[in-house]
C-alpha cells in the first residue's frame, strides 16, 4: 500500500499536535507568533500541496482513499481557506482570552477532517471525516466560553449535527445492507439493479441528508443563521467555507462520481431542493440587522446556487461548482477577514456598527465592499463568472426540462434580492449616518496579505476565468471517467 | 490602445504596406492620450507632440495616395466582435476617394494645429485643446477609412463627442456650453435615423461591409426593394446633421462659439464634409431602383436623391440668403458654408441620375481648402481686432494686415468661383451637373453664385476697405508667423489646384474606364460646356459689381438693411427657425418629459419597484418567524425535512 498518498494529512495532524505541544513552552504574550509560525507552516503545505511533489494519483486503503486531481484541487481549496483563517486568528485573538493555540490545533484538526473528505471515496470515510470535523467545529463554535450566544451556537450545532450524523450512518448501514459494500467505485458498477431497491434508495437520501446539513441546503439550514451569528468570527469563515466545501466534494463524488444515473433520477428533488434554498436564504436575509447572521443566510442560499450544478448533472455543472466555490472563499474569506479585523474596534456585530467605517480604514471597507459585491454577482468580480458558469450549465441541460427555466427564474430573482441586502450593508459602511466612534482602525500586515490576496483572487477569477476554469475542468473529467462512462444525465 | 497593438501586430505578421492606414489612424489616438495623461502640464511639448503626430499622418497619407489613389486596397482589418449573423470589423479601405479624403483631413487638420499655437497662446487649456483636436482628428480619420457601416456609425459618433468638447471648449461661457449641447443634440436626431437606416440595409442586404454592399447593389439595383427610398433618406439623415442641411441646419452658427482654429477645421474640411463623403462612399444606396413601402405609396414616382436634391438645393439658397444679412464675420463664413454643403449635396442628388457624383466630392476637396483658409483669415483678423467679430467695426484692415487680407481675398475669389482659383473649376463640375439634369436647380445654384459673390465681397469691402471704424480695428496689426503661413500654405492648393486634373481623377472613381472632358484643365469649362461656365462667371461678376455699388464707397452702416426692411429682420433672425423650434419642439418635449416623469414615478417606481419590494419584505418576514432559535422546533422541523425529502424522491 502507498502510505505516501497521505502525506499531506499526516503532516496536517503532526503540525496540529505541534501546535498543541509547543504552546506549554510559549509565552501567552507570544502566542501570535505562533500563529504566524503555524501560518508559515500551512504555506509551506499549501506549495506542497499544488507543487509538483505532491502525491501522485492512486488510491490506498483498497480504495477507501483516492488522490485524484478533485481531490488535489479541494486539498489546496482547504488549505489556503485554513491558512487566511489562522491570519485571522491572529487579529481577533484578544477575543479569545485564553486557549489560542487550542483554537488553533483544532483548526487544524477540522482541517485534516476536509482533506480526507477531499480524498473520502468509500461511505465510511465519508463518515469519520465529516465527524471530525463536526466535532471540532462543536468546540470552534463554542469558544468564545464567556459569550452566551457562543455557546449556544456550539450546543446547536452539536444537537443538530448529531441528528444529522445518526441519519448519515443509519443511511450507510441501509446501504451497506443492500450494496453488501460501502466503497463508492464497487457501487458505481452496481447502480442499475441498486437503483430497484427502495432500501438502498432510502439510505442514499438519508447519506445526503447528513451532506445537506453540511451544506446548509433547505430543509436543513435551521442551524446556520443561529451559529453563524453566534460563533467567533474566524470559526464562522471556516465553517461557511471549509465545511460547505467538504459538504459538496462528497456530494460531487457521490451523485456524479458514484451514482449519476439515480441522481438524474432525483431530478426534481434537487431543483425543489435548489430553489427552496435560494429563496429562504435571499428572502429571510432582508430583515437581517446583524452581519454574521446576514453572512449566515448568504451561506443559505449560495448553497442554493451551488447545487444548480448538481440540478445540472453535467460535467460544466461540477466545474462551475468548484469555480464558484474557489470565488466564494476569497470573497468569505475577505468578508470574515474584515469582520475579524473590526471585531475589537466596534461594539458589536450590527450592521449599523458599520457606520463611519468608510472613514475609519478605507482599506476593510473597500475589501468588504467588494466582497458583497461579489457575493451579489456583479462584475468583473469573481462572484459574478461562478454564477454565470453555474447558470449556464443549467441552461444546457434546460432543453426538455421546463422546470429547470423556471428555477433559472428563482435564481435571477434570489439575485436581485440579494443585492438589495448587500448593498444595504454597503449603505451602512459609506452612508451609515454619524458615527460617535472615528478613531482609525489599525489593519496589521498579515491580515493586509490575507486582504490582498482575497481581493487579488476575486479579481483573477471574475476577469481572467480561463485558468481555473481549466483546471476545474481537468479535476471534474477524473471523476466521470471512473465512475460514469454514460453520460450522467440519464434518459428522463 | 488596443487599435495600437493590432497594428502594430499587423505591421510585423503581414508586409502589406496598406497597413500603414493603422499607423494613420491610430497616431493622432495616441498623441491625444500620450498629451492627456503623461504631459498635461506641458505647453511646448504638448504642442509639438500632437502637431508632429499629424504632420506624420499627413505625410502617410500622401504616400498611400500616392500607391492606393487609383485602385482601393483593405488594411488588414481586425475582427472586433461576432454576434449572431453579424461580424463586426474594424477593417480600412483605401480608394480614391478616401485617400484624397485623408490627405485634405490630415493636412487641413495639420494646419489648424500649427496656427493654433499662435492663437491659442494664451490660453489656460492649451494642451488640453491639441489633445481634443488629435481626438477629432481620429474621429474623423475613422469616418474616412472605415470598410464597414457599423465601424462608420461608431466613429460618426465620436465626431459628435469630440466635436461637442470643441465647440464646448470654453465651457465657461455659457453661450458656448449651449452651442456644443444644440450641435450634439441635434446631430444626434440625425444619427438616429441613421442608425435606423444603418439597420434597414442590414435586414434587407444581410451585410454592413461597404465593398459587399456595392457589388450586391451592382449585381442587382433593385435589392432594397420598397425600402430604397426610405433607407437612402434615414442614412441621408445623418448626413443631414453632420453637413448641416435644413431643417438640422441649426446648430452649425452657433458652433461658432468654439475657437476660430476648430470652426476653420470642423466647419470647413472635416466634420461637415462627413456627411458629404458619406453619402459619396454609399454612392449606390441612390443610384439604386427606387422604391417605397404601401404606406408612403403618394411619393411613387419620386426618389430618394430626388428629395436629397430638393433639400440640398433649398439649404444652399435659403443659408446663402442669410449670409446676406449677417455681421459677425464668423456667422458670415458659416452661413456660407452651410450653403455650399447644399451645393453639394445638391450635386449628390443630381448626380445620382448620371451615377457621378464626383462634382459633389470635388467641390468638398476645394471648400476644405479655401474655406479653412478663410476661417483663419477670419480669426487672423478678430485676433488682431482683440476679438472683435463685428464687420461694421473693424475696417482698413487691408493695409494693417497685408498677408492676412490677401489670402483671404484669395479665399474670397476661390469661394465666388472666379477662374483660375479652385472654387471655380469645382462649382462650374456642380452648375454643369445641374443644367444637364434639371434646370431649376441649375437657376438655383446660378443664383446661389450670385448671392455668395455678394456676401463675401461685402465683407471684404467692409471689414478690409475704408477707414476703421472701431477700437479694435484701428489698433490692429498683422498676426505672428504661425498663423500667417498656415495662412499661406493654404493659398496655393486654392490658386493651383485646378491645374491638377482632380475633377477627371474622382469621375474615374464613379465611372471606371470612363473617359472626361481631358483637355485643357484651366480653360476646360469654357470649351465642354460653355454656357454652365459663362453663367457662373457672370454671376460672380454680376454679385462683385452689386456688392461694390453698395459697399464700394465704404459706408458706416449697411445700406441694404433699410431697403429691405422687414425682410432684411427676418434674415438678421435667421428666418425665426430657431424661434419656432423653441415655441414648437421645446414644449412638446417639455410635455413628453413630464409624462415620462409621471410614469417612472407613479407607476414604475411606486407601483412596480415599491409594490414588489413591499412583498419581498413582508415575505423576509414572515419567513423569519420561522426561525425561533428553539433547538426542539429545529430538529423537529429537521425530521420533517428528511421525510418530506423520502417523500419526494422515492414518490
Amino acid at each position: 500500500m502507498n502510505y505516501s498518498l497521505i502525506t499531506l494529512e499526516i503532516l496536517a495532524v503532526l503540525l496540529g499536535l505541534t501546535v498543541l505541544v509547543a504552546d506549554l513552552w510559549v509565552a501567552p504574550a507570544t502566542r501570535k507568533a505562533l500563529g504566524l509560525g503555524l501560518a508559515a507552516a500551512l504555506g509551506c503545505l499549501l506549495a506542497f500541496a499544488v507543487g509538483s511533489l505532491a502525491p501522485q494519483s492512486g488510491s490506498a486503503f483498497t480504495g477507501m482513499f483516492v488522490v485524484d486531481d478533485l481531490a488535489r484541487y479541494f486539498k489546496g481549496f482547504f488549505l489556503f481557506a485554513a491558512l487566511a483563517v489562522v491570519l485571522m486568528t491572529v487579529d481577533f485573538a484578544p477575543k479569545f482570552g485564553a486557549g489560542l493555540s487550542e483554537f488553533f490545533a483544532l483548526t487544524l484538526f477540522a482541517l485534516v477532517g476536509m482533506l480526507f473528505a477531499a480524498s473520502a471515496s468509500d461511505l465510511v470515510l465519508f463518515f469519520v471525516s465529516l465527524e471530525l470535523i463536526t466535532v471540532t467545529f462543536i468546540v470552534l463554535n463554542s469558544f468564545q466560553r464567556t459569550r452566551s450566544v457562543s455557546l449556544e451556537a456550539g450546543v446547536k450545532y452539536l444537537i443538530l449535527g448529531g441528528v444529522s450524523s445518526a441519519f448519515m450512518v443509519f443511511g450507510i448501514a441501509l446501504i451497506f445492507g443492500t450494496a453488501n459494500a460501502t466503497n463508492l467505485a464497487v457501487i458505481a458498477a452496481k447502480q442499475k439493479e441498486l437503483g430497484q431497491s427502495a432500501l438502498f434508495l432510502v439510505g442514499l437520501l438519508l447519506v445526503l441528508v447528513g451532506l445537506g446539513f453540511k451544506i446548509a441546503a433547505v430543509p436543513f439550514q435551521m442551524w446556520a443563521p443561529d451559529v453563524y451569528q453566534g460563533s467567533p468570527a474566524p470559526a464562522t469563515a471556516f465553517l461557511a467555507v471549509g465545511s460547505k466545501a467538504a459538504g459538496f466534494v462528497l456530494l460531487i463524488r457521490l451523485l456524479v462520481g458514484a451514482v449519476p444515473q439515480i441522481a438524474a433520477e432525483w431530478h426534481r428533488l434537487f431543483v425543489v431542493m435548489s430553489g427552496a434554498t435560494i429563496l429562504y436564504g435571499s428572502l429571510c436575509a432582508i430583515p437581517q440587522r446583524n452581519l454574521k447572521r446576514l453572512m449566515g443566510y448568504s451561506s443559505v442560499a449560495n448553497a442554493g446556487y451551488l447545487l444548480l450544478g448538481i440540478v445540472a448533472g453535467s460535467a460544466a455543472g461540477s466545474t462551475a461548482i468548484l469555480y464558484y466555490l474557489a470565488g466564494y472563499a476569497f470573497t468569505v474569506l475577505a468578508a470574515f477577514t474584515v469582520i475579524s479585523a473590526i471585531a475589537n474596534h466596534v461594539e458589536s456585530d450590527d450592521i449599523s456598527a458599520l457606520s463611519g467605517l468608510g472613514q475609519r480604514s478605507p482599506l476593510l471597507a473597500a475589501v468588504l465592499t467588494m466582497a458583497l459585491v461579489s457575493l451579489a454577482g456583479i462584475p468583473p468580480l469573481a462572484g459574478f463568472f461562478g454564477k454565470v458558469l453555474l447558470f449556464k450549465s443549467v441552461l444546457e441541460a434546460a432543453p426538455g426540462h421546463p422546470e429547470l427555466y423556471a428555477l433559472i427564474a428563482v435564481a435571477v430573482v434570489g439575485v436581485v434580492i440579494s443585492l438589495y441586502y448587500y448593498f444595504g450593508v454597503i449603505r451602512a459602511i459609506y452612508w451609515g449616518g454619524q458615527s460617535a466612534n472615528l478613531s482609525t482602525i489599525p489593519v496589521a500586515l498579515p491580515t493586509r496579505v490575507v486582504l490582498l490576496a482575497c481581493v487579488a483572487g476575486m479579481l483573477v477569477l471574475g476577469i481572467f476565468p480561463q485558468g481555473l476554469m481549466k483546471i476545474a475542468d481537468h479535476a471534474v473529467a477524473g471523476l466521470s471517467h471512473k465512475a460514469a462512462p454514460s453520460a450522467p444525465k440519464a434518459a428522463h | 490602445m488596443e487599435h495600437a497593438a493590432v497594428a502594430q501586430h499587423a505591421v510585423e505578421s503581414g508586409s502589406k504596406i496598406q497597413d500603414l492606414a493603422w499607423a494613420i489612424l491610430v497616431l493622432p489616438l495616441v498623441m491625444a492620450f500620450g498629451t492627456a495623461v503623461l504631459i498635461p502640464k506641458n505647453r511646448t511639448l504638448s504642442a509639438v507632440f500632437n502637431i508632429s503626430g499629424v504632420v506624420v499622418a499627413f505625410l502617410l497619407s500622401f504616400t498611400l495616395f500616392c500607391l492606393f489613389g487609383g485602385q482601393s486596397a483593405d488594411a488588414t482589418p481586425f475582427h472586433w466582435l461576432s454576434v449572431a449573423g453579424l461580424d463586426a470589423q474594424i477593417g480600412l479601405h483605401l480608394d480614391a476617394l478616401s485617400t484624397l479624403m485623408l490627405l485634405v483631413v490630415t493636412g487641413v487638420a495639420s494646419l489648424v494645429m500649427i496656427y493654433s499655437t499662435g492663437y491659442m497662446h494664451e490660453d489656460r487649456s492649451y494642451t488640453r485643446f491639441f489633445s481634443t483636436l488629435s481626438l477629432f482628428v481620429f474621429s474623423m480619420l475613422g469616418i474616412v477609412l472605415a470598410n464597414n457601416l457599423l465601424m462608420l456609425f461608431v466613429f460618426w459618433e465620436l465626431v459628435g463627442v469630440s466635436s461637442y468638447l470643441l465647440i464646448g471648449f470654453w465651457y465657461e461661457k455659457p453661450s458656448a456650453g449651449d452651442a456644443s449641447k444644440k450641435a450634439f443634440l441635434t446631430n444626434r436626431i440625425g444619427d438616429f435615423g441613421f442608425m435606423l437606416g444603418i439597420l434597414a440595409i442590414w435586414s434587407v442586404a444581410g451585410t454592413l461591409d461597404i465593398a459587399a454592399l456595392k457589388a450586391q447593389f451592382i449585381a442587382n439595383p433593385a435589392l432594397l426593394g420598397p425600402w430604397a427610398g426610405l433607407a437612402g433618406l434615414l442614412i441621408f439623415m445623418g448626413a443631414m446633421g453632420k453637413s448641416a442641411q435644413f431643417p438640422l441646419h441649426v446648430w452649425l452658427p452657433d458652433a461658432m462659439e468654439g475657437p476660430t482654429p476648430v470652426s476653420a477645421l470642423i466647419h470647413a474640411a472635416t466634420m461637415v464634409a462627413a456627411g458629404v463623403y458619406m453619402l459619396c462612399r454609399l454612392f449606390f444606396l441612390y443610384t439604386a431602383t427606387p422604391g417605397w413601402p404601401a404606406a408612403l405609396g403618394f411619393l411613387d414616382g419620386l426618389s430618394a436623391a430626388t428629395i436629397i436634391t430638393c433639400i440640398g438645393g433649398f439649404t444652399a439658397l435659403f443659408a446663402a440668403v442669410i449670409a446676406v444679412q449677417q455681421d459677425d464675420i464668423k456667422r458670415i463664413l458659416a452661413y456660407s458654408t452651410l450653403s455650399q454643403l447644399g451645393l453639394m449635396v445638391m450635386a449628390v442628388g443630381l448626380g445620382a441620375k448620371t451615377g457621378d457624383a464626383s462634382a459633389s466630392m470635388y467641390h468638398l476637396v476645394t471648400h476644405a481648402g479655401f474655406k479653412a483658409m478663410l476661417f483663419l483669415g477670419a480669426g487672423s483678423v478678430i485676433h488682431a481686432c482683440h476679438h472683435e467679430q463685428d464687420i461694421w467695426k473693424m475696417g482698413g484692415l487691408r493695409t494693417k494686415m497685408p498677408k492676412t487680407f490677401w489670402t483671404f481675398a484669395l479665399g474670397t475669389a476661390a469661394l465666388a468661383g472666379l477662374p483660375p482659383f479652385s472654387g471655380f473649376y469645382s462649382k462650374d463640375e456642380i452648375l454643369a451637373v445641374a443644367l444637364e439634369a434639371n434646370p431649376i436647380f441649375f437657376g438655383v445654384g446660378v443664383l446661389v453664385t450670385v448671392l455668395t459673390t455678394f456676401y463675401m465681397s461685402r465683407l471684404v469691402l467692409v471689414a478690409f476697405f475704408g477707414k476703421p471704424r472701431g477700437e479694435g480695428a484701428d489698433h490692429a496689426h498683422e498676426s505672428p508667423a504661425s498663423m500667417t503661413v498656415p495662412l499661406l500654405v493654404l493659398a496655393v492648393p486654392s490658386a493651383f489646384i485646378a491645374w491638377l486634373p482632380l475633377g477627371e481623377f474622382l469621375s474615374g472613381h464613379f465611372k471606371p474606364g470612363h473617359a472626361a472632358h481631358g483637355g485643357d484643365i484651366l480653360f476646360g469649362p469654357f470649351n465642354h460646356n460653355p454656357i454652365a461656365a459663362f453663367f457662373g462667371l457672370g454671376a460672380a461678376l454680376f454679385g462683385f459689381s452689386l456688392a461694390y455699388s453698395l459697399y464700394g464707397k465704404s459706408p458706416t452702416q449697411d445700406p441694404l438693411s433699410p431697403k429691405l426692411g422687414l425682410l432684411s429682420q427676418a434674415m438678421r433672425n435667421r428666418f425665426y427657425i430657431d424661434e419656432i423650434y423653441d415655441g414648437i419642439v421645446v414644449p412638446i418635449h417639455n410635455l413628453l418629459s413630464q409624462v415620462a416623469d409621471a410614469i417612472d414615478r407613479w407607476l414604475i417606481a411606486g407601483l412596480a419597484v415599491r409594490g414588489l419590494s413591499g412583498v419581498v419584505e413582508i415575505a423576509g418576514r414572515a419567513l423569519r418567524l420561522v426561525q425561533t432559535g428553539s433547538i426542539q422546533t429545529y430538529a423537529f422541523l429537521f425530521t420533517a425535512g428528511v421525510l418530506l425529502i423520502v417523500l419526494l424522491a422515492l414518490k
